[in-house]
């Protein structure tokens, strides 16, 4: 389900490869992107380009995955859409969650912060 | 006004798609944030009834109706036949009281939260969820 690029400095963008990040393909989300930080990355960039709804399980999932790398690393979000963005901002997610525009700039201000 | 009925198989998989029909069956007639709210509502009240709604007959379809009136957008969904209602009043919890690193129990404060009207009881012996949209800003 989920697409990884490795980048330098161990930065992680995963792509969770739907376009509805919902109930029904959230666990799987949050099981395979666990998987990945018990690998061994801990700095992620959750990039949501291509996806156009999120529902609460979906949410769910990603503050699962947040949880899991507690203090031994970051997460960061990218390319949420308008619809994305306003889900976030309802469930205060935004107060939680770094956003960028794109994968790309997230992984700049990732590295640029190490 | 305007109704359609709408059935969905009472399975998780089923909800993405027949909310993506349901959304389009409003195209027009909502707004773009009223089509984001509509959307929200629909698939959190389809997947907590899936979940949640215990029923021992599984193959008997969900229903949805849509009705489509000069100022607002109904939507009743009906529970599965023999769920045991619940108390709306009793699970309501507002987003803003919900723990930001909570996992779950978020849907039911988003369907609050983003419809204009919620109404849920007994309709004709059957357990029901009225959602209400204001189409003021289509």
């Amino acid at each position: 389900m989920i697409h990884i690029t490795q980048h330098e400095n161990g930065i992680t963008v995963v792509r969770p490869g739907v376009e509805r990040l919902t109930a029904v393909n959230a666990k799987t989300f949050k099981d395979e992107t666990i998987a990945l930080i018990n690998d061994g990355s801990s700095l992620l960039v959750i990039d949501f380009q291509g996806i156009s709804f999120l529902d609460s399980s979906g949410l769910g999932a990603l503050v699962g995955v947040l949880k899991r790398i507690g203090s031994r690393g970051e997460l960061v979000v990218s390319g949420l859409s308008s619809e994305v963005e306003q889900l976030f901002r309802i469930c205060r997610m935004d107060r939680v969650f770094k956003a960028y525009g794109d994968a790309n700039s997230a992984v700049q201000a990732m590295s640029e912060n190490l | 006004m305007t109704s359609t009925l709408f059935h969905m198989r009472n399975d998780l998989d089923e909800v993405d798609g027949m909310v993506t029909s349901l959304k389009a069956h409003l195209e027009g007639h909502l707004s773009d944030d009223g089509l984001f709210r509509f959307e929200i509502c629909v698939a959190e009240a389809l997947t907590n009834l899936v979940k949640h709604a215990e029923t021992a007959d599984l193959e008997t379809p969900i229903d949805i109706a849509v009705t489509v009136e000069r100022d607002t957008v109904v939507v009743e969904i009906f529970d599965p036949v023999g769920a045991v209602p619940f108390d709306l009043n009793a699970n309501a919890v507002e987003l803003s009281d919900v723990d930001l690193m909570a996992e779950s129990g978020r849907g039911l404060g988003l369907i609050l939260q983003c419809a204009d009207k919620v109404h849920y009881g007994d309709v004709g012996g059957r357990n029901r969820m009225a959602l209400e949209f204001g189409k003021a800003a289509a």
